[in-house]
């Protein structure tokens, strides 16, 4: 039998709330207090289970929705790729360094620039997202932004 | 409490509180009339910038953004025929004819106006029943708050999505997101897998940013490339020169229609979840039930324009009920502002009336004067705004992607919380893509605590479960919860008999 993008989603939950009830199995009670740390977290993870259950099933007995199609995919691993490439080095470049560079390399995956003028609105666009945000947070809304710790910048 | 509104007026006239109303009120016009970008996206955006200033501010702001987002949206649902949000759909099926037939500017205007004056009655709801909904709150003791919660968690997991399944599950994630930390009791870690930063658990600001921005920027990088219109090539801006006393005439003149659908919009923004896009759907459904001539709906008629402008602007009032008498938010947009309130130390409920009297009546100011700037702010620049369709996606959406880190570090000044924005992307993109509705995650979210801290204390006073169910109030709402549950099955099965099985994820949280 093969499962659809429903069953998927009911057994990818099934699973992650009964693993998580496993450790919640190791959680001890304090004989001060007469519910313990492990009590909601069971109730809670016993009902998803339940209804991932019912979900999967409900995907076995009901005709699979019909996809849309055409999505692009491809365009959407690049983003995240990009997301967490600037996420993870920022601690190391520093949020102004890092926040050009995402903003230089996501514009020009989501639109590749055509022609000099095309890179220069990237250029202009990262420069200026950076600046004004930098100075902006810095200066005027007195958010420490993240420092790197390569560049100390 | 008419002096207090006075004094929250007065005071909101400040250029220290009216300033920061005017530019989320011009940012939340622009931000709904781009095609794409919701009012929770907008806020989200704003967000960050409000860390900074007092709560009364950044609440003006924000409240700003919601109002000038609800009637924004229908600039490009009127004039070019895209939703500029899901809040103005059925406001493009009489706006577009309407601008097609040669009446661009009496299109436009009639949803202008309709959502001032929607949202004025909205405005009224919201001055004349938070006090005494949130009196009536105060009679409750943890049992009724468990149940008031989830009472909210089941309505919302019942009425969004095509599977009540999907939807009580979407709402049980995100109170598994909640359980992972340390217990309210004693202070243990649980389930944290041994990483530090969860001990203090999961704040539930970057889990909504996380959600909401990737499932919605990425739900439109899937499209890109894909799509062959461009808006920008036929973008021609028209002629909105128009008699407003005849545009507002229009409107006044149809009174019952105006309060009737503006109640339905705030009825709606009352419960938990089922914000705009309902309510403008279904204020223009009610008003084509009461017409006369139904059958000029979707041809250009001004009543399917009023109505549901009316509606969507009505609710945001409705909304701000839930969140100021409950703390319970009625939708995303009210739960960001949830986020704000407690970064800033305040806890809204049934206390916050008289705890924070000035803040809570400068919320009602500025709810009330919020409408007059959109006006003005249409009065102005209408024309412009219809250029923003010519902004690209590719320029935006990084833009929103550097707002949203700034957002979720500047919390609390640590990366953990962009860490959890990161994973909270992902599982996004994940449910929406395994067609799980997103608005129970978040309430769930938002509640999870509350549910488990109430349900605690009730258990600690009186290990009795029996008082969930013979206390009155408690007991009422737990059966309001099954009876939900049970109605949206039921009306799940006769949807699925007629063959209609409804849109997924149709909430606009």
């Amino acid at each position: 039998m093969k499962l659809t993008r429903d069953g998927w989603t009911g057994l990818a939950c099934l699973v992650a709330s009964l693993v998580l009830f496993g450790f919640t199995i190791g959680l001890r009670d304090n004989p001060l207090v007469p519910i313990g740390p492990g009590f909601y977290p069971r109730i809670v993870l016993g009902i998803s289970a339940f209804l991932a259950g019912w979900v999967l099933v409900q995907s076995l007995l009901l005709p699979a929705p019909a996809g849309k199609g055409g999505e692009n995919y491809r365009l959407v691993a690049g983003v995240f790729a990009i997301f967490f490439a600037y996420v993870g080095a920022m601690p190391f470049l520093g949020f102004r360094i890092a926040t050009l560079l995402f903003m230089a390399a996501l514009q020009s995956t989501l639109e590749p620039p055509r022609g000099t003028k095309g890179w220069v609105i990237v250029a202009v666009t990262a420069i200026l997202t950076t600046v004004i945000c930098y100075y902006l947070f810095e200066g005027y809304l007195l958010v420490l932004l993240p420092r790197g710790r390569w560049t100390d910048f | 409490m008419y002096e207090l509104l006075l004094a929250g007026i007065e005071n909101l006239l400040h250029l220290k509180y009216f300033v920061p109303l005017a530019i989320g009120t011009f940012i939340g016009v622009v931000g709904g009339a781009l095609p794409g970008i919701t009012n929770t996206m907008t806020v989200i955006m704003v967000l960050p910038f409000t860390f900074g200033l007092e709560p009364l501010q950044g609440l003006s702001a924000m409240i700003g953004v919601y109002i000038g987002g609800e009637s924004g949206g229908l600039i490009t649902s009127c004039l070019l025929g895209i939703p500029g949000k899901p809040s103005s759909v059925a406001t493009m099926f009489d706006g577009y004819p309407m601008s097609r037939k040669g009446e661009p500017g009496r299109a436009l205007w009639l949803g202008i106006w309709a959502s001032f004056f929607g949202g004025l009655l909205g405005g009224i709801f919201l001055v004349g029943t938070t006090g005494p909904l949130a009196s009536l709150a105060l009679a409750f003791g943890p049992w009724e708050y468990f149940s008031l919660f989830i009472f909210a968690l089941s309505m919302v997991a019942g009425l969004t999505g095509a599977s009540i399944a999907k939807g009580l599950l979407s709402g049980a994630i995100g109170l598994v997101i909640t359980i992972i930390g340390n217990d309210p009791v004693m202070g243990q870690p649980r389930l944290t897998l041994g990483i530090g930063w969860l001990e203090g658990g999961i704040p539930f600001l970057p889990v909504l940013i996380g959600v909401f921005a990737f499932a919605q920027i990425m739900g439109d990088v899937e499209k890109m490339g894909r799509s062959s219109s461009d808006p920008a090539a036929e973008l021609v801006i028209p002629k909105l020169v128009v008699s407003h006393a005849k545009v507002i005439w229009e409107i006044l003149s149809r009174p019952v229609m105006l309060l009737w659908t503006s109640f339905v919009g705030v009825l709606i923004g009352v419960l938990p979840a089922i914000g705009g896009s309902a309510a403008n759907v279904m204020a223009y459904d009610q008003a084509k039930k009461f017409s006369r001539h139904p059958e000029r709906f979707g041809t250009g008629t001004p009543e399917g324009i009023i109505a549901s402008e009316a509606a969507n602007n009505s609710n945001v009032g409705g909304s701000l009920v839930t969140i100021m008498a409950f703390g319970i938010p009625g939708d995303a947009v009210t739960a960001v502002m949830l986020g704000a309130l407690t970064i800033h130390g305040i806890q809204p409920g049934p206390l916050f009336i008289s705890q924070e009297p000035k803040l809570a009546y400068g919320i009602f100011a500025a709810y009330l004067l919020g409408h007059f700037i959109m006006i003005a702010i249409m009065l102005v620049g209408v024309r412009w705004f219809l250029r923003i369709v010519l902004v690209p996606k590719s320029i935006l959406f990084p833009v929103i992607l550097v707002l949203c880190v700034v957002g979720a570090f500047a919390l609390n000044n640590t990366m953990a919380n962009v860490y959890v924005l990161v994973l909270c992307g992902l599982l996004g993109y994940g449910m929406v893509k395994g067609g799980l509705p997103l608005a129970p995650l978040i309430l769930g979210v938002i509640l999870g605590d509350q549910i488990e801290i109430n349900l605690v204390r009730s258990l600690m006073t009186d290990d009795n479960l029996w008082l969930f169910f013979t206390r009155p109030i408690s007991g009422l709402l737990l059966f309001l919860s099954v009876a939900s549950v049970v109605f949206a099955l039921w009306q799940h099965s006769r949807a699925q008999k007629k063959g209609a099985v409804p849109e997924e994820d149709g909430a606009d949280f």
